[in-house]
C-alpha cells in the first residue's frame, strides 16, 4: 500500500522536473546553459491557472502555458544571441524579472499577495478507468496518470531518436558542440539556438502547467520552489542524454515524494533536499577528474 | 565580459569614448526605468509622480537616507565579493550561499560565546564568518583551478546546499528554544553592531562595508595579486605566457570572495537581524551581482550601485504603503538592470572592436 503511494507520488513529482529538463538539455546541446528554466515554469503555471479558469479547458490551458513559456524563451534567446548578453547573468536577471512581474500582476490585477485562487479551474484529467487501481503495485500510479506525464515520457522515448538521426537534432548538436563546423556548413546558428531556447521554454511552460493543474489548481509565487534548478541539475548529471536525464529526474522525484516520510524516520527534509545539488557537484568532480587524468595520460 | 574593468584603466581614450562609457554605465538603469514607466502607465499611474515619490522616500530626509544606506549595506559586501571574481573572469554566482553560511556562522558565535567577552565577540564572529565563507568558496575555486569544473554550476548548486544546510540548522541544532520556528537565539547584546543613527537600522556594518570597498580599490590598483588577477581576467593565455599562475589567481579570488561575503553575512546577522533566520537573505547575493555589473567592477561604481539599489529597496517598501504600487516593481527594475547590464557589455565590445584598428 505504502509502496503504491510512493510510486504514484514519485511519478507525479517527477513530471514537472522531467519536462523542464528535456527542454533544458536540448537547449544545452545547442550551446546555451539555460538558467532561467524556473522563470519559464513559473510563467507556465500562472498562464495555465488563468486560462484554465477562463476557458474551463485543461487542454487550452496547457497549450497556452507552453506557448507562453516558449515566448519568454524566445525573448530570452534573442537577448543572448542577438544582443550578445551573457547567458548566465541574463538568465538570473530573467528569473528576478519574471518573479517580480508575476508578483506585480498578482497584486495589481487580482489583489492577492502570493497566491492566486480562481474559480472553475479544470485540472488535468485522469484518463484511465478507475478500475486500473486494482492492479498491484502500479495500479495507483496508473489511476492517477494524466496526459502531461504521458507526454513527458513519450518525449523521453522520442528525443534520443530526434537528436541522433533527424536533421533538426543534428543541427542542434552541431551548433552547440562544434560551432566551427556549423559555421562552415552555413547553418543559421543563431536561429537554431533561438529555436532550442524556445523549445526549452515550451517544455518548461508545460512543466509549470503540470505543477499548477495536476492537483492543486492554483498559482503560488513559490510554486516552482527551485524546480527549474533541479531540472538543470538533472541534465547536468545526465550529461544531456534524454534517457539518463529522465532516470535522474525519477530519482529526484522519488526523493521529493519520500521527503515527508523520511522526516518521520528522523531524516531532516531540508538536508534531503540538498541531495540533487550535491549529486551534481560530485558528478562534475568526477567528470573533471576523468578529463584531467585523460589529459595527463595523453 | 569581465574585460571592461581592465579597459577602463587605459588612459589613451578619447573624450567621446568616455562619453560613451558614461552613457554605458547609466544605460541598463535607464532601460529599467523605461520598463517600469511603461508598466506604471499601463496600470494608469503617472510614472513621474511615482519616481519622484520614490526619490523622496529614499533621499528626502535624514531618516530616509539612513534607511537607504541601511538597505545598501549588505550589497556593498556582496557586490565586492562578486566583482573580485568577475574581474578575474571567474563566474562566481555563489556569493549568496557564502553570505548565508557566513551569517549563520557569525550568529552562532554571537549567541554561543560567553556574554562576558563583551564586544570582543564581534571580531571573533567576523573572523569565523570569513573563515566559513572562504572555505565555502574555496571548494568550487579549487575544482575550477585544478579540474576545470564549471564554476557557474558548482557555485549555483552550492547556493542551494547552503539554503538547505542552514535551513536544517535553524530548525534543528541551532533552533531557538523560546522564539518559535526558523530562528536562532538572538546574539548577546554586546555582540550587536552599534546603530549609527537610531531609530534607523543603519549600523556599523555600513562602515565596515565602505572599508571593504576601499580595501578592494587598493587591492585592484596597488597590489601585485590584484594586478595579476585582472590579467587572468583579461587573457589566461597571456597570463600564463608572462608567468602568472592562473590556478593560484582563481583560488585566491574565490577565497577573497568568500571572506568578503562572510563579512557581509556577519554584518547582516550582528547589525541588522541580531540573529540568523530562515530566509536570511532575500537575494542579496544576486542583487550584489547586479550592482557589480552596473558598477563595472569599479569601487566607486559599486558604492553608487549599492546606494541605488538600497534606495530602490527602501523606497519600494514605502511606496507600497503610500500608493497602490506593488513592491514587486523593485524586482522588475532589478531584473531588467541585470539583463541589460550584460546586453550593454556586448554592445561595448562591438564598439571597442570597431575602434581597435
Amino acid at each position: 500500500m505504502i509502496i503504491e503511494q510512493i510510486i504514484a507520488a514519485s511519478i507525479v513529482m517527477t513530471t514537472p522536473i522531467l519536462l523542464a529538463a528535456m527542454g533544458g538539455l536540448v537547449n544545452r546541446q545547442a550551446g546555451i546553459v539555460n538558467i532561467a528554466l524556473d522563470a519559464k515554469m513559473l510563467t507556465g503555471a500562472f498562464v495555465a491557472v488563468v486560462v484554465s479558469s477562463a476557458t474551463g479547458s485543461w487542454l487550452v490551458a496547457v497549450i497556452a502555458a507552453a506557448l507562453a513559456g516558449a515566448l519568454v524563451g524566445l525573448l530570452f534567446s534573442l537577448v543572448i544571441t542577438r544582443a550578445n548578453a551573457n547567458m548566465i547573468v541574463a538568465g538570473l536577471g530573467l528569473n528576478v524579472f519574471v518573479a517580480g512581474f508575476l508578483g506585480f500582476i498578482l497584486t495589481w490585477v487580482y489583489r492577492s499577495s502570493g497566491t492566486l485562487r480562481l474559480p472553475d479551474v479544470q485540472l488535468l484529467p485522469h484518463f484511465l478507468p478507475e478500475s486500473v487501481s486494482g492492479i498491484p503495485i502500479i495500479g495507483r500510479a496508473l489511476a492517477e496518470l494524466e496526459p502531461l506525464t504521458v507526454f513527458a515520457w513519450a518525449t523521453v522515448a522520442v528525443l534520443p531518436f530526434l537528436l541522433a538521426s533527424k536533421k533538426i537534432g543534428l543541427w542542434v548538436r552541431v551548433t552547440g558542440n562544434a560551432p566551427q563546423v556549423a559555421r562552415s556548413m552555413g547553418l543559421p546558428q543563431k536561429s537554431i539556438q533561438d529555436f532550442s531556447t524556445s523549445f526549452a521554454g515550451f517544455y518548461s511552460g508545460l512543466g509549470g502547467a503540470h505543477l499548477a493543474l495536476a492537483s492543486i489548481g492554483l498559482f503560488n509565487e513559490g510554486l516552482t520552489a527551485g524546480r527549474g534548478f533541479i531540472a538543470l541539475a538533472a541534465f547536468y548529471f545526465g550529461r544531456d542524454r534524454p534517457v539518463a536525464t529522465a532516470m535522474v529526474c525519477l530519482l529526484f522525484g522519488f526523493l521529493e515524494a519520500t521527503q515527508i516520510r523520511m522526516q518521520t524516520a528522523g531524516l531532516p527534509p531540508k538536508l534531503i533536499g540538498t541531495i540533487p545539488y550535491l549529486m551534481v557537484l560530485v558528478a562534475l568532480c568526477i567528470a573533471g577528474w576523468r578529463a584531467s587524468r585523460r589529459k595527463a595520460l595523453a | 565580459m569581465v574585460n571592461a574593468s581592465v579597459e577602463s584603466h587605459s588612459s589613451a581614450m578619447s573624450p567621446s569614448i568616455w562619453l560613451e562609457k558614461g552613457f554605458g554605465l547609466a544605460f541598463p538603469f535607464i532601460v529599467a526605468l523605461v520598463v517600469a514607466a511603461v508598466i506604471l502607465l499601463v496600470i494608469g499611474e503617472n510614472p513621474i509622480d511615482i519616481f519622484s515619490l520614490m526619490a523622496k522616500e529614499s533621499f528626502g530626509s535624514e531618516r530616509r537616507i539612513a534607511a537607504t544606506l541601511s538597505a545598501a549595506t549588505p550589497l556593498l559586501f556582496t557586490a565586492v565579493a562578486t566583482a573580485v571574481c568577475f574581474r578575474t573572469g571567474v563566474f562566481n554566482v555563489g556569493v549568496e550561499g557564502a553570505f548565508v553560511v557566513g551569517g549563520i556562522a557569525a550568529a552562532f558565535i554571537g549567541f554561543s560565546l560567553p556574554a562576558g567577552m563583551g564586544f570582543t565577540i564581534i571580531p571573533v564572529a567576523f573572523a569565523f564568518a570569513a573563515l566559513v565563507g572562504a572555505i565555502w568558496l574555496y571548494i568550487p575555486g579549487v575544482l575550477l583551478a585544478k579540474l576545470q569544473v564549471d564554476e557557474v554550476v558548482s557555485t549555483l548548486m552550492l547556493n542551494f546546499v547552503a539554503f538547505g544546510v542552514t535551513g536544517y540548522l535553524v530548525n534543528g541544532p541551532l533552533l531557538s528554544e523560546v522564539s518559535g520556528n526558523n530562528v536562532t537565539p538572538p546574539v548577546h547584546e554586546a555582540a550587536e553592531l552599534t546603530r549609527l543613527m537610531p531609530p534607523s537600522t543603519l549600523h556599523a556594518g555600513f562602515i565596515v562595508g565602505i572599508l571593504v570597498v576601499i580595501a578592494y580599490a587598493v587591492w585592484t590598483r596597488r597590489t601585485p595579486t590584484g594586478f595579476s588577477a585582472a590579467m587572468v581576467g583579461y587573457s589566461q593565455r597571456f597570463s600564463r605566457a608572462v608567468g602568472i599562475s592562473v590556478p593560484a589567481s582563481i583560488i585566491l579570488v574565490m577565497v577573497l570572495s568568500g571572506v568578503v561575503a562572510g563579512f557581509g553575512g556577519a554584518s547582516h546577522a550582528l547589525g541588522q537581524l541580531h540573529r540568523f533566520t530562515d530566509g536570511f537573505s532575500p537575494g542579496y547575493g544576486f542583487t550584489g551581482m547586479a550592482v557589480a555589473l552596473l558598477g563595472r567592477n569599479s569601487a566607486i561604481g559599486i558604492v553608487l550601485g549599492a546606494i541605488l539599489f538600497g534606495a530602490l529597496a527602501s523606497a519600494g517598501t514605502t511606496i507600497q504603503l503610500f500608493s497602490n504600487i506593488p513592491l514587486d516593481l523593485v524586482n522588475i527594475i532589478q531584473g531588467t538592470v541585470m539583463i541589460f547590464a550584460v546586453v550593454e557589455i556586448g554592445r561595448l565590445r562591438l564598439l571597442t572592436r570597431r575602434a581597435a584598428p
